[in-house]
């Protein structure tokens, strides 16, 4: 094959070449031959017009600095992240970031540490142009740029119809409503409604979905169209925002109230405000009354009430529900303004189209953002929607091949019959399976490999498009059985083979269930949107359809059981009936007082707590039509007022019973507590104490400070580590008393058990890849180390069963679990140091509009603080979301304190060392060699250390006062000084039991002496500092909803140990895929690429 | 064909007043509003002129006329159905022949050094022998108080538009899709200046819109209005739009009338005398 320069891959007007992949080209080439082909894409990137074409090039350098670079220089190549660089990328300024990245590659040649970086910023970067240009584009559609221009509100150029102003004495103002579908796809063409997928690729950005009503089984009696919007004048000067499903009354009398879009719940109908011009986005940052913008539009001493409900459809549905309410809510607002031809009834195509353009706006000012199909609820029916081609005139021509918004074609009866959409309601199951998923990292995913060409995706997405095909031509012909096996193939298919993570384990068990229990009547699996596990849809014989449906409804309950330890699920299973809906959004006009259900009872309460006076006339006139409502008619109403108004006996109670059982059995220390809380409160202790004194000397280490281990090791030593295998004197402590908060966002699902990768055919767990290391550390040196797993209050149980069932299915003994013995109650933060946190520690900029929606949670997040009461204790959420593991430090004297060491010392007194790792460092194993190095050093401690890259954030290790130790990210006092260092602290350890015993003042025959051991850890503990962190908790309520939380909890952590001077330590280099750690989903996809997760299945014996 | 026939309508229920407000004229002189509108028709070389007024009013329209009162042709709109039905109420006035129509709520300050914008209107007409509409660029925040164009510039003729599209107080919204016209700045568009030069046609097109209306409404409230008539006449016959030089005001906008009276003196003898004036007063405390 002959070696193309990288760029032919860009410009190449031959699709031949243009679709080549980037692995395809640089596998064969040298390191010097690469970095000219950086050099030179670099170059082209600064000087080239073309949008996409700079994208591509972004997006190759990126992919070389990622993967293919570090292949061809040596882990022990020292290179440094330079600090201006980083400071620049965390401003999102990623061209000066890279500017001084290559400067430092230039200076010292190409190393781990800086490829690192220029792959982070040249990612951000690519993201960031194409971010841009969307803006641009949605901004520059016909219809949308007025509201940009308008400045002022005496410029606001909109008025209500006069139709909505005409007053009923008996009834008010009239009422606008607005009923709206959701969408539901039936294949995407593997994500391809990206928006940046169809400007670069048009032809093969291809989807169909339908608009569907729905009825929740069990809640609704027939399927409606879920999403309900109503508009009226009221007579005070006001825009009163009502979210029914969200609890949410906000009186808006400020326009810059109005761009505060995280300060309440009612975000997105801010967002549809401003999207539908009702308040342009022009007015952003305008300093005036809301009344100034409400004379024009409606008049003087009038104002306008917007309210939205959604029919009980939980989040994560992949129905797109947000994009269609605030498609809906723009097109009610947009018709309440003439701003659309009709008032009620249906929208024309044309109409149609603006309200989609506005609903990107919308997502886009609300810092979130689906694809281009997702307002398909506006349309009717089933429709193609594609991509098309930009043309002159266009503002995407010349830049993008593509245009930001695409085409529908409603399918005619002729085209699918009605025979058909009936077939396809009495075989496809709808559900929600109860997990909540982000599916933005998946997005981003998607994005890079098709603008790569990578070899594998590119071809599964040609897979795509053609069962796209496939469908169109089954829905034509009626073919459900076949639209269920190209769902289903799609699925299993191109869809995997692109994001093997848009399938889980409780997917997967599913689908299992349903071909084991069904045969040939289960006619396959449908994936709804991004990812499966929440929405998803399976298709059956119409013949079965009921049973199955209750089947399937219980089997999702029982799975979830079983698993909602290991997975995050927000809610219970829930089943859906279903119609397509052919009408697409429908108004209509009502006489006031013909508000939605649920609309009276939120708002009553309010205006009854109010002196009657103050409230306006027609609040008055409203209240007694609701009287004589309830009077005559509505008991149902009458119930439900009367339940909001007078107080109930809640399970606030039972929860704080619970509490109050769940700290005494943990081993809470109350006395401490409240220690804490006076330290916090008087500020002796705080996220600005954690850091050592700004005096500190700390630099990196020295040649002879660390001993490189990232090549193969003598043979002596090798054996020394390998027969002490062999006699059974090593066991692996992996630490796994957290819930890893940022792994599922502060879910408080048990990271250990999370089945997040597939290996050897099946989902495993972290757990499961540290035990099946252990089972091939026995296999290939004759004794399987014994394996101890640390837990804490919120992990022990499920990590027992999962231990016990483990151990039954490998048929092996020889794991044991070490249960907590302490626990913190979290608490409230103290405003200062959310402060610290978010004002003065370093912290990613975000995209513009994403990071305004950041500021306005965040001064919301310190309004709450106050409120609720600093450093007060956190008890508003589920009892184990109000506690704490408190540090891992902990987990290593809990092995004292509960008394497994010494049974284990007991049992196997030949046991002299300990590996003990961090649950998520994946690569952690027990290798001949570094316990061989462990052993001949005589140290207390061996720390495994790795070559510090842009994401190992955190300390690291370093000279600290002429020291050598390890140092805690929240410890440094100038965060210029970890860019200094050149080694990441892996926390995997290699321990001497004796020595560690004798540093506690104990030894093998006083272990087991509780009281003596309480003692001498109580005393250990006051010589480590006590950190206090901030961690993120989710508090779920409503249908999947969910409120994230920053709260305070206190930490010690494991690598102080090296702080002690009679604590021997020695530190040993290891290869990045054995000292790497998972934090995040979004690094699984690296991790996969770079080779790390082949490495690590390769050190598994997994039995099947 | 010459020009020689103008209608003006005055019959809306909000404007019988407005034609009857006094304002002083760019020399000085107090004069009604409608004696300013006559003075604008006449100075196009136009004898004949139709009034359409509300019932009742013919003889206060008569005394604000001044010395224009002898060439006015009343026409009364006994209900209010309409701006195109006040305008048909003219049909016989007109007969076959172009005339001149204007607004009777406007004013009109000509920029140029001869010309009134009745006179740069009527002109154009002539020459091109089709209805023309005088336009003016209008910021897209005052759309609602006017009827917009899309169009192509005319080849080779300055501020001479094809209309393809007319719109009655659109929104920004729908203006930005359908009467974007090259060469205009960001945010304005070609709006009616209140003033056209029609063919006879308009006065069939609207007979027959009335005929319609009358079939398929029965309510008194039953409203014909220009727009509808206008956009016909684009799939009928030549119609164009002509940019004025020159200004229109609306004097039934709230300060409208304050605005146009400034307009006007601004634009006569006493300028500088007036902007003296002017200056005081802003330099007085508030």
């Amino acid at each position: 094959m002959v070696m193309r320069s990288l760029i032919d891959l860009i410009v190449s007007s031959d699709p031949a070449v243009r679709d080549l992949s980037i692995e395809s080209q640089v596998g064969k080439m040298s390191r010097q031959v690469l970095l000219e082909q950086t050099r030179a894409l670099d170059r082209f990137r600064r000087n080239h017009e073309n949008l996409y074409e700079r994208v591509r090039a972004l997006f190759f350098l990126y992919a070389i600095h990622r993967f293919h670079l570090p292949n061809l220089v040596p882990e022990s190549e020292v290179g440094k992240i330079g600090f201006e660089g980083h400071q620049h990328f965390l401003q999102r300024r990623f061209n000066e970031a890279i500017d001084v990245f290559l400067v430092e590659q230039e200076r010292s040649g190409p190393s781990w540490a800086v490829s690192s970086a220029l792959a982070a910023a040249y990612h951000r970067l690519a993201f960031q142009t194409l971010a841009d240009q969307v803006r641009k584009s949605v901004k520059t559609v016909a219809g949308n740029r007025w509201m940009f221009r308008t400045g002022n509100p005496d410029e606001v150029p909109l008025k209500i119809r006069s139709e909505l102003l005409e007053r009923n004495a008996e009834t008010g103002y009239p009422i606008l409503r607005e009923r709206t579908s959701v969408r539901m796809d039936f294949s995407h063409s593997a994500w391809s409604d990206i928006f940046f997928l169809g400007m670069d690729y048009p032809q093969g950005a291809r989807v169909i979905n339908a608009s569907i009503n729905l009825a929740v089984q069990g809640r609704h009696q027939s399927p409606e169209p879920p999403l309900d919007c109503c508009l009226r004048v009221i007579d005070r000067p006001v825009l009163r925002l009502v979210s029914i499903d969200l609890n949410a009354v906000v009186e808006i009398t400020q326009l810059s109230q109005v761009f505060d879009f995280a300060a309440d719940y009612v975000g997105l109908l801010k967002a549809a405000v401003i999207a539908s011009g009702l308040v342009p986005a022009g007015l952003e940052g305008h300093q005036a009354d809301i009344a100034s913008v409400l004379r024009p539009l409606v008049g003087t001493g009038l104002g306008l009430e917007i309210v939205s409900r959604v029919n009980d459809i939980p989040k994560g549905s992949r129905l797109a529900v947000s994009t269609n309410l605030l498609g809906g809510l723009i097109a009610l607002c947009m018709r309440a303004t003439n701003q659309v031809s009709a008032l009620t009834g249906s929208l024309t195509e044309a109409d149609r189209r603006i309200v989609a353009a506005r609903a990107i706006l919308g997502e886009w000012l609300g810092g979130s953002g689906g694809g281009w199909q997702d307002s398909g609820g506006v349309w009717p029916g089933i429709k193609l929607i594609e991509g098309c081609a930009a043309a002159a005139g266009d503002p995407e021509f010349g830049i993008s091949r593509g245009r930001l918004l695409p085409q529908h074609h409603v399918f005619s009866q002729t085209e699918v019959a009605a025979e058909t959409r009936q077939r396809l309601q009495d075989s496809l199951i709808l559900v929600h399976g109860g997990m909540a998923q982000n599916v933005g990292p998946i997005l981003e995913m998607v994005t890079e490999k098709y603008l790569l060409r990578s070899d594998r995706e590119w071809q599964a997405r040609g897979a795509a498009i053609q069962i796209l095909e496939q469908i169109v031509q089954h829905l034509s012909h009626g073919d459900i059985r076949a639209i269920g096996a190209a769902t289903d193939q799609n699925f299993s298919g191109p869809l995997q083979a692109i994001i093997p993570w848009c399938t889980n384990a409780y997917t997967e068990r599913l689908i299992a269930r349903c071909r084991e229990n069904y045969g040939p009547d289960f006619w396959g699996f449908w994936m709804l949107g991004g990812m499966a596990g929440g929405g998803m849809g399976f298709i059956f014989n119409p013949a079965r359809k009921v049973e199955a449906r209750q089947w399937l409804w219980e089997l999702m309950k029982a799975t979830k059981r079983e698993l909602e330890h290991a997975l995050p699920f927000a809610m219970d299973p829930v089943v859906y009936d279903f119609e397509i809906n052919d009408q697409g959004t429908q108004a209509q006009m009502l006489s006031g007082g013909s508000y939605p259900v649920g609309y009276y009872p939120l708002l009553v309460p309010g205006w009854l707590r109010q002196d009657i006076q103050s409230l306006s006339n027609e609040t008055r006139a409203e209240l007694e039509r609701v009287g004589q409502l309830c009077r005559d008619s509505e008991k149902d109403l009458a119930s439900k007022l009367i339940a909001r108004i007078l107080p109930g006996k809640t399970d606030g109670s039972v929860s704080r019973q619970s509490l109050t059982e769940l700290l005494e059995v943990n081993g809470f220390d109350p006395v401490a507590h409240q220690q804490l809380r006076e330290d916090l409160l008087a500020g002796r202790l705080g996220l600005a104490q954690n850091l050592l004194p700004s005096t500190t000397t700390i630099e990196d280490v020295q040649a002879g400070d660390v001993v490189d281990c990232r090549e193969p090791l003598p043979k002596s030593i090798m054996e020394l580590g390998r027969a002490a295998i062999e006699r059974g004197e090593v066991g692996v402590v992996t630490l796994a008393a957290g819930v890893g908060s940022r792994w599922t966002q502060g879910a408080g699902v048990v990271k250990a058990l999370h089945p997040f990768v597939r290996m050897a055919g099946q989902h495993r767990s972290f757990l499961e890849i540290h035990l099946a290391k252990s089972q091939q550390t026995g296999r290939l040196h004759g004794r399987r180390p014994l394996h101890i797993v640390t837990t804490g209050y919120m992990t022990e149980q499920p990590i027992q069963a999962a231990v016990e069932r483990w151990q039954q299915q490998n048929n092996v003994e020889g794991v044991f679990v070490s249960p907590g013995k302490s626990v913190g109650l979290r608490m409230i933060p103290t405003t200062r140091d959310l402060r610290f946190a978010w004002e003065e520690m370093p912290q990613q900029v975000l995209d513009q509009q994403q990071q305004k929606v950041r500021q306005s949670l965040r001064s919301a997040l310190m309004n709450w603080a106050q409120s609720a009461g600093e450093a007060a204790d956190y008890t508003d959420n589920l009892p184990m979301q109000c506690l704490h593991p408190v540090g891992h430090w902990f987990e290593v004297p809990n092995l004292l304190r509960n008394g497994l060491l010494n049974e284990l010392l007991q049992n196997q007194p030949q046991l002299k060392y300990l590996l003990l790792h961090n649950v998520d460092t994946l690569g952690a194993a027990v290798e001949p060699g570094l316990l061989g190095m462990h052993i001949q050093s005589r140290a207390c401690l061996s720390i495994e250390v790795i070559t510090r890259r842009m994401e190992d954030r955190g300390g690291g290790l370093a000279r600290v006062n002429d020291r050598v130790r390890l140092v805690e990210g929240l410890a440094m006092p100038n965060e210029r000084d970890e860019f200094n260092l050149t080694f990441y602290n892996s926390m995997t350890t290699w321990i001497d039991i004796d020595q560690l015993l004798e540093r506690f003042g104990l030894s093998r025959s006083t272990v087991g002496d509780a009281e003596r051991v309480l003692k001498a850890v109580r005393q250990f503990a006051r010589r480590l500092p006590t950190y206090i962190t901030l961690k993120d908790v989710k508090k779920r309520w409503g249908n999947g909803q969910e409120d994230v939380f920053p709260v305070c909890q206190f930490e010690k952590l494991w690598g102080d140990m090296t702080s002690l001077a009679d604590v021997s330590c020695q530190y040993l280099a290891v290869p990045t895929w054995r000292g790497q750690q998972l934090k995040d989903p979004a690094q699984l996809d690296g991790w996969l690429r770079d080779g790390s997760a082949a490495t690590i299945e390769r050190k598994c014996d997994f039995v099947a | 064909m010459t020009i020689s026939k103008a209608v003006i309508t005055a019959a809306g229920k909000d404007q019988t007043h407005l034609p009857l407000q006094t304002v002083v004229d760019r020399s000085g002189r107090a004069r009604s509003a409608l004696e300013l509108v006559l003075a604008e028709v006449v100075s196009a070389g136009i004898e004949d002129i139709a009034i359409v007024v509300a019932p009742g009013e013919q003889d206060r329209y008569l005394a604000a006329a001044g010395s224009f009162a002898s060439r006015l042709t009343f026409f009364i709109q006994h209900d209010p159905q309409g701006y195109g039905d006040a305008i048909l109420r003219a049909q016989a006035f007109v007969g076959r022949e172009m005339f001149l129509h204007l607004v009777g709520d406007h004013l009109y300050v000509s920029d140029h050094s001869q010309w009134s914008c009745a006179a740069q209107l009527v002109a154009v007409a002539q020459q091109e022998q089709c209805s023309v509409s005088a336009i003016q660029p209008t910021h897209e925040s005052k759309l609602r108080f006017f009827g917009a164009i899309g169009g192509t510039p005319v080849a080779h003729a300055e501020k001479l538009y094809e209309i393809t599209a007319i719109m009655e107080k659109p929104t920004p919204t729908q203006a930005e899709q359908s009467l974007i016209v090259a060469g205009q700045r960001s945010g304005y568009y070609l709006c009616f200046f209140g003033m056209h030069v029609l063919t006879p046609t308009i006065m069939d097109l609207l007979a027959e819109a009335k005929s319609t209306v009358a079939k398929t409404r029965t309510d008194a409230s039953a409203s014909l209005n220009l727009s509808d008539s206008l956009r016909k006449l684009i799939q009928r016959e030549k119609y164009l739009a002509f940019q004025i030089q020159g200004q229109r005001f609306n004097i039934g906008e709230t300060y409208g009338l304050l605005i146009a009276q400034m307009a006007l003196a601004l634009s006569g003898p006493d300028r500088d005398r007036i902007l003296v004036e002017l200056i005081e007063l802003l330099a007085r405390p508030k």
